[in-house]
């Protein structure tokens, strides 16, 4: 159709834990391109991460974690560094995207979820439906905020500023296509070295059926828990049809109490 | 929106947290338009807040520091109270309709009085809904599509259909029956939006969650009912309408609080801190009610006493609904393991 966009391919973040430092320089670029303010300052007291957690204003967090457990090629005895860039997985399957009442949260052409500001009207049904804790909103500002995947660089044919600024691309973007082949490839790499450990976290629908796969995935050598992500996430539409069927049932048990007691009563009430 | 920083410096600073200065600055960014104080607001209390006692490493159940995974709802006591005033209000159209089918005039009164309740409830839960709301002035978007996947906004539409029907009945009492029908949605659909999230306590009791709804619904009526001055023959309606109501409730938080606790850790705040306290003192106060509605000899004292008694038994049952939805949204063990015994079985 003419006017329309042309769907360009669906892009990406493949994010290898592996190779991520924790030098938060994703967090910093996040911050500064999008010109983000900045959420307080917080002296969490765990590790050296005092992000703490994805929010309205934080769209890259870098969990530190301290693990009592030796990792190869890591020579710290019993202990070894897991760093891991956590971002708004752009699900294939959004949570967010389905519970949004005024369509403010849309896909783009790039295949991500976006929150369209003007449209956002702040009633917070997608931060309790996001199984990954992602979306959040801003008291002050009263909208919900989040990863735009860069949305506006995209446009203009330029990559994410966290992938950019990453210096040991432990954040790589492109074309979702190209990622998982790269991903896969990766994992043989670690496997044949000796790090059986690593495995793909959502890289595709068969692997997280729960939301049909991430447009964000990310390379792991650990549970899921560890890095704080959801063993099986489940997006809450793909069950909501439970509680569709009991709302059924509730109404039918409304009428009939409405309609038994007004009968009861015109009965006995006639009688006496 | 901009708070001083380094006050007690020669030079201190004025921002919004963003360390950019507007006069020189132009602001393009995607969020260059999100409002910030450069306080340190909400965000950091609730992080701030998460732990009472140090995480420790647990190599079989790990956690990230003990850190929720979710972020927890945002809405404030006007939800809680909207879900127990829109219930109310959609409980009673649904009993108006009832009363116009039995084509009696003893029940004109009562039916008004339906109608009435329906048509005020419907008006403060707009209020509710658009107070809650962080762009309050943008609650017209919620009407600017149609959307089955998201239970707000289909709750939405029902929410205009009952105002609009019930809005309808005082000048033509046809329009009661289709108020009645849309009541019986606008007091169910909660169930479903509720069930209808990541937090796992609310999640796992999907099945029963907007039945509990419609029951708390009818105990609201019933109870509300009970505060007015009622002929015999009203009084004995909505008695038996309240009776079924707070029975049903009963045994629906019942069942509710076994769906969530097949996994022992997404039930838990049905049953320890303030969301387990709320939760046991609305059934107690609803069991009271029902007791007071079924003792012979119904007194006005009886009458009274049952109606408070069902009105702050279902209107707490709202909040501990809420409050333990929180406090699961919080655990991140809850989630971890309704997402693990499943795929351990």
């Amino acid at each position: 159709m003419p006017g329309q966009p042309q769907a360009a391919p669906v892009k990406g973040f493949f994010t290898d834990t592996t190779l991520c430092i924790g030098c938060k320089a994703c967090e910093v670029a996040c911050k500064q391109w999008n010109q983000l303010p900045d959420d307080g300052f917080l002296f969490t007291g765990m590790s050296y991460d005092n992000t703490a957690h994805l929010g309205a204003s934080t769209w890259r967090h870098v969990a530190f974690i301290e693990r009592p457990a030796p990792l190869h090629p890591q020579n710290e005895g019993a202990f070894s560094w897991l760093f891991s860039s956590d971002v708004c997985k752009h699900c294939a399957r959004a949570g967010c995207l389905e519970a949004c009442p005024t369509g403010a949260i849309i896909r783009t052409e790039f295949g991500s979820v976006y929150v369209q500001p003007d449209v956002c009207n702040g009633c917070g049904y997608c931060i309790v439906s996001c199984p990954f804790g992602v979306i959040d909103r801003r008291e002050e500002d009263g909208r919900a905020w989040k990863c735009t995947l860069c949305y506006d660089r995209l446009r203009a044919d330029m990559q994410p500023a966290c992938a950019k600024s990453c210096p040991t691309e432990s954040i790589q973007f492109g074309n979702l296509e190209d990622l998982r082949k790269q991903a896969r490839e990766r994992v043989e790499k670690l496997h044949s070295q000796g790090m059986r450990e690593a495995y793909l976290y959502g890289e595709s629908a068969a692997s997280q059926p729960g939301t049909e796969g991430l447009h964000a995935f990310f390379l792991l050598v650990d549970k899921p828990e560890v890095y704080n992500l959801p063993p099986d996430p489940i997006v809450p539409t793909k069950t909501v049809k439970d509680a569709w069927t009991a709302m059924a049932a509730g109404a039918l048990g409304i009428a009939l109490a409405a309609l038994g007691a007004a009968f009861f009563a015109h009965k006995n009430g006639a009688q006496s | 929106m901009s708070t001083v920083r380094y006050k007690t410096s020669p030079d201190p600073v004025s921002t919004d947290g963003r360390d950019i200065d507007r006069k020189i600055a132009e602001l393009a960014g995607e969020a260059a338009d999100q409002q910030a104080s450069g306080a340190a607001g909400k965000h950091i209390e609730k992080q701030a807040g998460t732990w009472t006692q140090l995480p420790q490493p647990h190599a079989a159940d790990p956690t990230y520091y003990d850190r929720p995974l979710l972020n927890e709802s945002v809405w404030g006591w006007a939800i809680p109270t909207y879900y127990y005033v829109g219930g109310l209000a959609g409980a009673s159209l649904a009993l108006g309709a009832a009363l116009e089918l039995q084509h009696a005039a003893k029940f004109d009164r009562l039916i008004r009085r339906c109608h009435w309740i329906g048509f005020l409830g419907c008006c403060v839960s707009g209020a509710l809904l658009v107070y809650d709301l962080g762009k309050p002035q943008r609650f017209l978007n919620m009407l600017r599509v149609f959307r089955p996947t998201s239970p707000m906004n289909v709750g939405a539409w029902i929410l205009s259909g009952t105002s609009g029907a019930s809005a309808a009945a005082f000048f033509f009492r046809q329009a009661g029956y289709a108020a009645g029908l849309f009541g019986m949605a606008l007091a169910t659909y909660t169930g479903v939006l509720v069930s209808n999230t990541a937090v796992p306590l609310w999640n796992a009791s999907r099945k029963v969650l907007p039945v509990l709804f419609a029951a708390s619904a009818v105990t609201s009526a019933g109870s509300l009912f009970e505060l007015f001055d009622q002929d015999e023959d009203e009084a004995r309606v909505t008695r038996a309408f309240g009776s079924v109501g707070k029975l049903a409730e009963i045994a629906a938080s019942v069942i509710a609080e076994q769906h969530a606790s097949q996994v022992a850790r997404v039930g838990r705040p049905f049953q320890r801190g303030f969301s387990g306290f709320l939760w046991r003192t609305a059934a107690v106060l609803t069991a009271g009610s029902v007791v007071m509605n079924l003792l012979p000899r119904p007194t006005r004292g009886k009458r009274l006493a049952s109606g408070i008694l069902g009105t702050v038994g279902s209107l707490l049952m709202r909040f501990a609904l809420e409050q333990a939805g929180n406090a699961s949204a919080r655990d991140p063990r809850a989630s971890f393991h309704s997402q693990r015994e499943p795929l351990a079985q």
